[in-house]
């Protein structure tokens, strides 16, 4: 993690290039990339094209990644506001190579995705929701989730999909307690 | 046409290394395609030979014909595959075909894919496992009658298990039977007990869509790529007014500008810089014609056509009697909507030269890959055997995607760089080419005797064209068209009336609105099956007759399938009592689709008048599209179909402003959310004996007048106007 005073002494060095942490990785932004959004670097410089664009001005949530823990939308988000942070794309929710995340297997479980354009945003956002409400009601869900668009209609599977990953968490949290 | 044949094409790709394929037949796709409008070689009984293949290790595998956006079909597809030859659905390896590797295959809409594919791919299948049996009978020199199925191969009594890896060697071997006889099915046996047909396979692909694997156009990564947008003008056909780019050369990032009469491209190193120097260039346009709202409004206007006399088209008209005493006379509004898939479409394409011949590769998501090719040879001056299109999944179709647009942008600055370009469109470039539902103004009576049965039907009504929209075919056909095929059935789909009367007449009126308009899901289904099931509802509450009782009552015997659903799903909904606050309501509505699909649902509501807003609570819907391949699709089909009527019903509109579309993102268009979606309680009549028939659209146009009906339970309000909002329930003063 770059420090607020590593920043600074950037800025006064005019260090030319820009660093951050992608999926655990530190990546470097250098030239006419410093000046794009995350979700354009994310996607055409870095390759990640996990997460998808849907409408560029933050309203569909498709393009929706983890930002130092919490869920943005990247399409708005200007690369030279994040310097030094930690982004989690849908690339690096999976921490076992063998398993997926349990939110993706509850997503094949329940058939979620139709056309699946949403889903990368769908499931970035829902993990903003279950890392720290592990037991959400489907209020909670709803609230949560009314944000982010699919235009499929898939959100009644979305919302069973949410509640059989926190199971699943709620089980591994129990095994490792 | 490039001459592809079905042996160049196994040795032109992985395809084949040995093992049986089916002999391509040559006989069963046209050499010859049509050169504008969509791909329409449809399989025959023959068709899917070329789709299939053994391969020595055993393996089968399958040339997907559809393209996907959400539906499945090549799932669907492959469980018929299994079923036949008795193996599982996962074992199949799937293959995407460019449209250099396979001939034309017709393009995916209208719910097709079931339909007319099904059986081809069911004859090619069981053909090929009869094929294997012979061999095995053969081999153990022993009658094709004592050669038993068994999972993946054969047993003989005596012998060990024979596996199709047994019977298939390296030598490349094609089967020709077109003269032969068509084996048994066993996906169309409804005595057989289905192993894989009929169950809730997984839809293949599902996992690269949970960990964001390359699948869409826009993911497509070449080397030396730039990215480039083509300026689009409010409407169709507006010419270039003025155009300033004298500022963007300073812009970092900026490659090139590309300009071609009235076509302006802009070519970037990023997509950012993209976006910086489309907002500094000053471009000005003329547009062909004005358009307001106002003025659509009076094209439409059904009451000054009727006035007129007759409408132009008439779809049945038996007994009319323009006099009768009517017991309802009402006028509905259905709006403008769009399909606002959730992927703004996007292509790549790349110019190569090899051995000294260019040839142009082109990225995208398309419904019909076959006519983007056709339009990119003939729109860039290239032969059709020097353009390839790589189909990828659309992040939704809806209808949306069978034109060469984005392609075309793609393909002129690929052809004006000579670097390989890719083309995302913005959401806004999304709205404002997109070629939305027509919006229709309707006038529909009705009268029945004192026992509620029908005694006439009159229905009129006026909507912009569908599939002879303005530009949806060249300038020079579009006259043709209009005059002489015999009306356009996207304007009529869903008006021929469900139920039987003695006197009945509907006519309609094409018009020739100045937006841009075409395929939308269900065509006009949805409108008219509003208007036809709102109306009904009335009529039974003015009669105080029970609204299903009444439908019930008029449906003719030919159409049981349809009074079973409507009789399923209210006992589905009986389930579950309304509560008998005010406020609350219940509504019923069925319709059939395309002759061949029935659906029916129910709607329970409340209107919520702290949060001034209409709240669906519950939804319940009984669908009968014959046999079920896959169930669980068929319920996610169903699942999409509901949240899209509620959109239908309550929230979706494009508006239009002062000269052009206004609707232009998310704010201004509103689709359904989360919170939006009610408890879904749905019901599939599996029909083993029936052949299947199209889901993709069905429950769509059931759903947003049930959501009407039970408005009008709830408030005693017959809302006519859609998008329904809370405070039209207001204005009306209900309590
Ligand atoms: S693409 Fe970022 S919110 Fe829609
Ligand atoms: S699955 Fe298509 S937009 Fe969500």
């Amino acid at each position: 993690m770059v420090s607020l005073l590593e920043r600074i002494s950037d800025l006064i060095f005019n260090k030319p290039n820009m660093n951050l942490f992608v999926n655990g990785t530190e990546r470097v932004v250098t030239g006419v990339w410093e000046e794009e959004t995350l979700l354009s670097v994310l996607r055409e410089y870095f390759g990640l094209i996990g997460t998808r664009f849907g409408c560029g001005k933050g309203l569909c949530g498709s393009c929706t990644v983890h930002v130092d823990g919490e869920p943005v939308r990247s399409c708005i988000t200007p690369i030279n506001n994040i310097a030094g942070t930690s982004v989690l794309t849908i690339e690096g929710l999976q921490q076992d190579n063998e398993k997926l995340h349990p939110l993706q297997q509850a997503w094949i479980d329940e058939r979620v995705p139709q056309c699946g354009y949403c889903h990368s945003g769908q499931i970035m956002q829902a993990w903003g929701l279950l890392s720290k409400t592990r037991n959400p009601t489907e209020e909670q869900i709803n609230t949560f989730m009314d944000s982010i668009l699919c235009r499929c209609g898939t959100y009644d599977r979305i919302k069973k999909a949410i509640l059989r990953a926190a199971v699943i968490l709620q089980q591994s949290s129990d095994i490792n307690a | 046409m490039p001459d592809v044949s079905r042996r160049s094409f196994l040795k032109a790709t992985a395809w084949i290394a040995g093992g049986i394929t089916i002999a391509f037949s040559a006989r069963s796709i046209k050499e010859k395609s049509v050169s504008v409008g969509p791909t329409l070689e449809f399989p025959n009984a023959d068709s899917g030979k070329g789709w299939l293949q053994v391969r020595p290790d055993g393996k089968v595998h399958m040339l997907c014909p559809r393209m996907e956006m959400g539906q499945n079909a090549n799932t669907g597809l492959a469980q018929i595959v299994a079923e036949e030859l008795n193996i599982r659905v996962q074992d199949i390896t799937l293959h995407y075909p460019t449209t250099s590797e396979t001939a034309p295959i017709g393009f995916t809409a209208g719910s097709l894919s079931m339909m007319l594919f099904s059986k081809p791919v069911a004859i090619a299948a069981a053909s090929m496992r009869e094929n294997l049996r012979c061999r095995a009978a053969k081999i153990n020199k022993i009658s094709v009658d004592e050669v038993i199925d068994t999972e993946g191969g054969f047993v003989i009594l005596g012998s060990p298990r024979i596996g199709y890896q047994d019977l298939v060697t390296d030598e490349s071997i094609e089967l020709d039977f077109e003269n032969s006889v068509i084996p048994t099915l066993y996906t169309f046996d409804p005595r057989r007990i289905k192993k894989q047909v009929g169950q809730e396979a997984e839809p293949r692909g599902i996992k690269d869509l949970v960990t964001g694997a390359p699948v869409f156009s826009g993911d497509i990564q070449l080397p030396g790529m730039l990215y480039g947008r083509v300026i689009k003008p409010p409407v169709r056909k507006a010419r270039l007014k003025k155009l300033n780019f004298s500022t963007v050369q300073n812009i970092i990032g900026f490659f090139d500008i590309v300009r071609d009469g009235d076509f302006v491209g802009v070519v970037c190193r990023t997509p950012g810089s993209l976006d910086k120097v489309v907002r500094s260039v000053i471009i000005e346009w003329e547009l062909p014609e004005p358009i307001n709202q106002e003025k659509i409004n009076q094209l439409l206007d059904i009451n000054v056509a009727l006035q007129r006399g007759d409408l132009p088209s008439t779809l049945q008209d038996e007994n009319h009697n323009p006099i009768a005493n009517w017991d309802v006379d009402l006028e509905f509004a259905v709006q403008l909507q769009t399909h606002a898939m959730q992927e703004p479409r996007a292509a790549v394409a790349h110019i190569e030269k090899i051995n000294d011949i260019e040839r142009i590769n082109i990225w995208t998501g398309t419904q019909d890959p076959w006519a983007i090719k056709r339009h990119c040879a003939d729109d860039i001056g290239f032969r059709e055997d020097q353009v390839e299109v790589h189909p990828m999944r659309m992040g939704g179709g809806f209808g949306g995607r069978e034109h060469y647009e984005v392609e075309q942008d793609a393909a002129r600055l690929a052809l004006a760089t000579g670097l390989p370009i890719k083309v995302q469109w913005t959401r806004e470039d999304e709205f404002r080419v997109a070629r939305n539902r027509s919006p229709s103004s309707h006038r529909m009576r009705l009268a029945c005797d004192h026992k509620g049965v029908l005694s006439n039907w009159w229905h009129a009504y006026a909507s912009g064209y569908v599939f002879y929209s303005r530009s949806r075919l060249p300038d020079w056909l579009l006259p043709f068209k209009r005059s002489t095929a015999g009306g356009d059935f996207g304007v009529s789909r869903g008006a021929h009336p469900a139920y039987k009367s003695p006197s009945i007449r509907v006519e309609y009126k094409e018009v020739d609105l100045p937006i841009d308009l075409g395929v939308w899901r269900s065509l006009n289904g949805a409108p008219n099956t509003f208007v036809i099931e709102s109306t009904m509802d009335e009529l039974a509450r003015q009669k105080s007759i029970d609204p299903v009782r009444f439908k019930l009552m008029n449906i003719p015997d030919s159409m049981a399938r349809l009074g079973n659903c409507l009789k399923r799903v209210e006992t589905i909904a009986n389930r579950k009592s309304l509560p008998t606050k005010s406020g609350y309501g219940r509504g019923f509505a069925c319709g059939v689709y395309e002759k061949n699909s029935f659906v029916a649902v129910s709607v329970d509501l409340h209107i919520d008048h702290e949060a001034r807003k209409i709240c669906i609570d519950r939804m319940c819907c009984a669908q009968d599209v014959g046999m079920a391949i896959n169930p669980d699709q068929l319920r996610a089909q169903i699942e999409s179909n509901l949240v899209w009527s509620i959109g239908m019903a309550l929230m979706e509109k494009v508006e239009i402003g002062d000269g052009q579309i206004a609707s232009n993102n998310f704010h201004n268009y509103m689709i359904p959310r989360m919170s939006d979606i009610p408890s879904l309680d749905i019901d599939i009549i599996d029909n083993p004996a029936i052949h299947p028939s199209g889901a993709g659209e069905v429950a769509l146009i059931a759903g947003s007048p049930a959501i009407a009906n039970a408005i009008r339970d709830a408030t005693g309000l017959r809302l006519t106007r859609l998008p329904i909002k809370y405070t039209d329930i207001t204005a009306l003063g209900s309590l």
